[in-house]
């Protein structure tokens, strides 16, 4: 395709190695991952006209953690700068609404996740419902449990079938280097392990993983001064369902995932590859089906969440691995899919595609 | 270095009060006294109610329903090992359960004993805490148990009259969290320095800052500095910047009189370290321009377990605080355009 102005593509995208216990800051994890991506594209840091962050103070357990992680970005003279307490993937998506206002040509967009200084089975407990939810205490774990029996009584799935997207995401997982979980694992021994939550098994959660990414974002014809084929935004859409699970109608399907799919024109073409960020094994069978994703489309040949998982990044890294099928790996189309919230309240689904 | 902590625990512990709204108000005097009630909106009825309905967004008003105290369970899961954060210290399981008389289900607790015990479908019934120890809160229901007779609640669907003031508008919720950190190599090359007795900076090669205390990088240059960037500084050095905090009492404030807190530009650097205690000029006579000089605590006294990767440039308990050098004010003009 020849570009517009208002065309915007993806064109560098960098990730740290994820790893359980990191001895870094989350600054320092900024710095690392913001320089890399700023290397590869071969720009100076002033070229950037905009620059957004994704973190979250509850994980690393530091207030204004992001005003001390803008130490990263070299501030002097003042740039422009902004925050989502939220994954990088939708720091991704604000910086692509702020490079459609025109006046920029080149933003990056950052998420970090320093996961490991907290504990997964309490600390979400505190983002819930806080009449209803909290108060019980409340925790990731059993909300994913609850679909993932909702899921199964519906005779849509199985345990076996969760059993089988953990095998797989774990042996595609195997070429990623930046794989944190990874290996050749028989569903009938993963069925054997004891549950966490019924009918959830440790390797049905996502592992804790400490790491960083970033990307950069370009606009119109500046896209090729950093980019050979750069990966074009030609979708992107983000919905959001009631936070309540049990005010959903079918938790064994995703409402918001299917709504956004359908704006982000996922259905006009085929899909090459798809990184969906699936938090839970049995979440990828629901979001493959609400995509509307056939057996043509390649899930998560990066072993997807399953394989690293650090909140906050996780999905800036779906948007990077499914826009490094397109620069570097001769894809057409590709999408990358996000999650935020109880039983995935949140999707935001990004399409996009290379010239051809 | 053994007295250098690697790795720090931090409690996150806070009371909170919520005010309740009208709707959440009327749910929880109700539960207070006994009864659970949802409210009809759109067609349906929501239990526990919602001020809005989700579907459209629409207040939900205020056609209260007696629901419950039966209900069936829809979907379940078991917690083998509860939390601190969970209201039962035995195994448990949480359910999704449809009250009599409601149309969406709750979230709750479901107290079996044993995890086979569980199935959609299987009747359950509330048990509430006792009327004194009540406060209308969602764990009011301590758990809920296998219904000892599976017949339909009583009077459930029935119109609930709420009273013309709600009993109680707020609720007292606690955050308990635990963080475990490990001090980054720039914080331990900081608490090492200050047990020895030296303040170190880390001088940037790019644009010759000096950043007190040392923070891994130059926050101008956006480049990574390490161990062969530190530079020492004296324990010397000018305010400034102060502000003086009133303490509110708040869980936790151990302070009760006006105190300041300083910013101070050690000699030769180009980063100032925030947070500072003067200790000998009272309050009312903190300004900027003192030039003062560090106070080491007694080596035997030195301790770097307060010194986090969250206090950057504190001095934990081996810096006391810092005194005044008698000498006069230094202008503005010298210590202006400083690096945070
Ligand atoms: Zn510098």
């Amino acid at each position: 395709m020849a570009p517009t102005e208002n065309d915007i593509a993806i064109v560098g995208f960098a990730q740290l190695p994820p790893e359980r216990r990191t001895n870094l800051t989350e600054s320092d994890l900024v710095l690392r991952s913001t320089r890399e991506v700023i290397a590869q594209v071969g720009i100076d840091k002033s070229e950037i006209g905009f620059t957004v962050s994704g973190s979250c103070d509850y994980l690393s357990g530091q207030g204004f953690s992001f005003v001390q992680n803008t130490d990263a970005y070299g501030m002097v003279p003042a740039i422009n700068e902004s925050h989502v307490e939220m994954d990088g993937a939708f720091a991704m998506y604000e910086a692509y609404v702020r490079l459609l206002q025109g006046d920029i040509d080149i933003a990056m967009a950052v998420g970090v996740g320093k996961n490991s200084n907290s504990d997964p089975s309490t600390l979400f407990t505190v983002e819930f419902d806080p009449y209803y939810l909290t108060p019980l205490g409340t925790d990731t774990w059993t909300l994913a449990a609850l679909q993932a029996r909702a899921l199964i009584d519906s005779g849509k799935a199985t345990e076996r079938d969760f059993a089988e997207v953990v095998a797989r995401n774990r042996a595609n997982a195997k070429s990623n280097p930046f794989a944190q979980v990874k290996g050749d694992y028989s569903v009938d021994e993963l069925l054997a392990a004891d549950y966490v939550r019924n009918p959830l098994r440790r390797h049905d959660l996502p592992p804790t993983t400490d790491q960083a990414a970033a990307v950069i974002l370009a606009r119109g014809k500046r896209a090729y001064d950093l980019c050979e084929r750069p990966a074009w935004i030609t979708g992107i859409d983000h919905r959001i369902e009631a936070h309540l699970p049990t005010v959903r109608k079918d938790i064994t399907t995703s409402v918001s995932t299917r709504l956004a799919a359908e704006a982000a024109g996922v259905g006009k073409g085929p899909i090459d590859v798809a990184e969906i960020h699936a938090p839970f094994s049995f979440q990828e069978l629901i979001l493959r089906e609400s995509l509307g994703l056939d057996a043509s489309t390649e899930v998560n040949p990066s072993g997807g969440a399953l394989a690293a998982h650090s909140v906050m990044t996780v999905g800036l890294i779906r948007v990077g691995e499914a826009a490094n099928q397109i620069i570097k790996n001769g894809k057409n189309r590709t999408l990358a899919h996000t999650t935020s919230g109880p039983c995935l309240q949140q999707n935001l689904v990004c399409v996009m595609e290379g010239d051809q | 270095m053994a007295d250098t902590v690697q790795e720090f625990v931090f409690n996150l512990t806070f009371p909170f009060t919520r005010t309740l709204g009208s709707t959440l108000s009327t749910f929880s005097s109700a539960l207070a006294q006994g009864q659970i009630i949802g409210v009809r909106t759109g067609g349906r009825v929501i239990a526990p109610p919602l001020e809005y309905d989700p579907d459209t967004a629409a207040d939900s008003g205020t056609d209260w329903v007696r629901v419950g105290p039966k209900g069936t369970v829809s979907t379940w899961t078991w917690v083998p090992e509860p939390t601190n954060l969970h209201p039962l210290d035995h195994a448990f399981g949480f359910a999704f359960i449809t009250l009599d008389g409601a149309d969406t289900p709750m979230l709750h607790l479901v107290d079996t004993g044993s995890e086979s015990a569980m199935a959609a479908g299987m009747r359950v019934e509330a048990k509430l805490k006792a009327p004194a120890d009540r406060v209308g809160r969602i764990d009011d229901i301590i758990a809920f148990v296998p219904a000892a007779d599976p017949s339909p609640s009583e009077g459930a669907g029935e119109p609930f009259v709420a009273p013309e003031e709600n009993d109680i508008t707020e609720m007292d919720a606690y955050c308990d969290l635990q963080y475990v950190d490990n001090a980054s190599p720039t914080t331990i090359m900081w608490a090492k320095a200050l047990m020895e007795g030296r303040i170190i900076g880390q001088k940037c090669p790019q644009c010759d800052r000096t950043i007190v205390g040392p923070r891994g990088m130059c926050s101008v240059c956006a480049i990574e500095l390490d161990e062969s960037h530190i530079v020492e500084v004296p324990g010397r050095g000018v305010v400034s910047n102060f502000t003086i905090v009133t303490p509110t009492p708040y869980p936790g404030q151990t302070e009760t009189e006006p105190f300041a807190r300083c910013s101070i530009l050690l000699d030769g650097a180009d980063a100032v370290i925030a947070q500072q205690e003067i200790l000998d000029v009272p309050v009312s006579e903190i300004r900027v321009g003192i030039h003062v000089e560090v106070v080491w605590a007694p080596e035997n006294e030195r301790s770097a377990a307060d010194i986090d990767n969250r206090s950057r440039g504190s001095g934990g308990d081996i810096i006391v605080g810092w005194r005044t050098t008698g000498e006069p004010d230094e202008p503005a003009a010298r210590y202006l355009d400083r690096m945070m």
